[in-house]
């Protein structure tokens, strides 16, 4: 076969194309939940957010003991939910992870857990939890607690 | 169908009004590159993706971006919340006040109001990932703009999560353009559109 013709070029030309990620060792819930990403080799920032920002932590603006404690709980309910979030598009591109997969069923449940746990001390965060937490409970909807977008607190 | 759980996907606790920060992160909202425009892209896009796994992510992404979009809009609220007359008055935020006092609104920092023009839907894969991958780009631009210019470390905090959240889509897109690219002929990625000449590309159902 003569292929003085055909073109030498080692890669596909005019197609871009992505590595994909490999399994790496989560960050802990809270550091994910921080940095934006559970696996640290996502973890690219900006120099100019590194400035200043080594204690970067959210500052409680908790006002009694009452407030502190469910802010504590609401933190715990983040970091675990959002180690959910970010599993979840992992497991979009990596449905059949050995590792993945376990991990998001382990983190669903605590998940479970805590959602109960919130509605049991305070007030119901999702209609289900209205059902598996405290069952005695009368609260409804909106009346109950701060809305979201006041930080969580009034 | 999506349901509501009431929290912040990223806690927000700004103390400090600071209406020329609101002015500048309210493009986050309805800027040519905010979470709005983000969540709409992916959510349109989704429904004539030729790989099913790729609408599911679509789907996922553009439910974050929603998520994104109420961090934005807490913060925007927040920083507006005890605006004073005299504040309305020299701090930035005077145009904004005229029109919509401090409730939210869907526009760019320039005050263009939100626009699908902003985004496209273009019903072939190839042409929509690549939108998709410059989106996240484009966004993780906004952050670190925003990141140079504001100080308060109370808005940072946020900032600095969506910021990381741009970086981590890109890599999902760039997996769901593998995984599309695995359906098709490597010798020639444009002799069809998957989306459109259905009988060239075995679809999944």
């Amino acid at each position: 076969m003569d292929d003085t013709n055909l073109c030498t070029c080692p890669e596909i030309l005019a197609m871009a194309s992505v590595p994909r990620q490999n399994w790496c060792e989560p960050y802990d819930y809270e550091t994910s939940l921080k940095e934006g990403t559970l696996f640290p080799c996502l973890n690219l920032p900006f120099y100019k957010a590194e400035e200043g920002d080594s204690n970067l932590k959210s500052t409680s603006i908790a006002s009694s003991p009452e407030e502190t404690q469910r802010e504590s709980l609401m933190s715990k309910l983040s970091a675990i939910s959002f180690a959910i979030n970010d599993l979840t598009l992992y497991l979009d591109t990596h449905p059949d992870c050995p590792k993945g997969l376990p991990l998001f069923k382990e983190l669903l449940q605590k998940r479970l857990e805590l959602l109960t746990e919130y509605a049991d001390q305070y007030y119901p965060l999702t209609q289900i939890s209205m059902i598996t937490g405290n069952k005695d409970c009368n609260c409804y909807g909106w009346g109950e607690g701060p809305a979201p977008w006041e930080g969580g607190l009034i | 169908m999506w349901s509501y759980e009431k929290r912040l996907q990223f806690p927000v606790k700004i103390k400090k009004t600071c209406p020329k920060t609101a002015q500048l992160i309210i493009s986050q909202y309805g800027g040519p590159d905010g979470e709005l425009s983000a969540s709409m892209r992916y959510l349109a896009q989704r429904y004539s993706m030729p790989v099913k796994k790729v609408g599911g992510l679509l789907t996922d992404i553009g439910t974050e971006e929603i998520n994104h979009m109420e961090i934005i809009c807490a913060m925007v609220y927040q920083l507006t919340k005890n605006l004073t007359p005299e504040e309305v008055k020299t701090a930035g935020f005077d145009a904004y006040y005229i029109d919509h006092t401090t409730g939210l609104w869907p526009q760019a920092a320039a005050g263009v109001p939100f626009t699908s023009l902003e985004f496209q839907s273009k019903g072939d894969a190839m042409a929509d990932l690549y939108e998709d991958l410059a989106a996240e780009q484009k966004a993780r631009t906004v952050y670190d703009n925003l990141l140079r210019v504001i100080d308060d470390p109370d808005v940072r905090a946020p900032l600095k999560f969506l910021r990381a959240r741009e970086i981590v889509h890109f890599q999902r897109f760039g997996e769901a353009l593998e995984m599309t690219k695995e359906k098709m002929d490597s010798k020639n990625f444009y002799y069809f559109n998957p989306e459109f000449d259905k009988t060239m590309y075995k679809q999944e159902l």
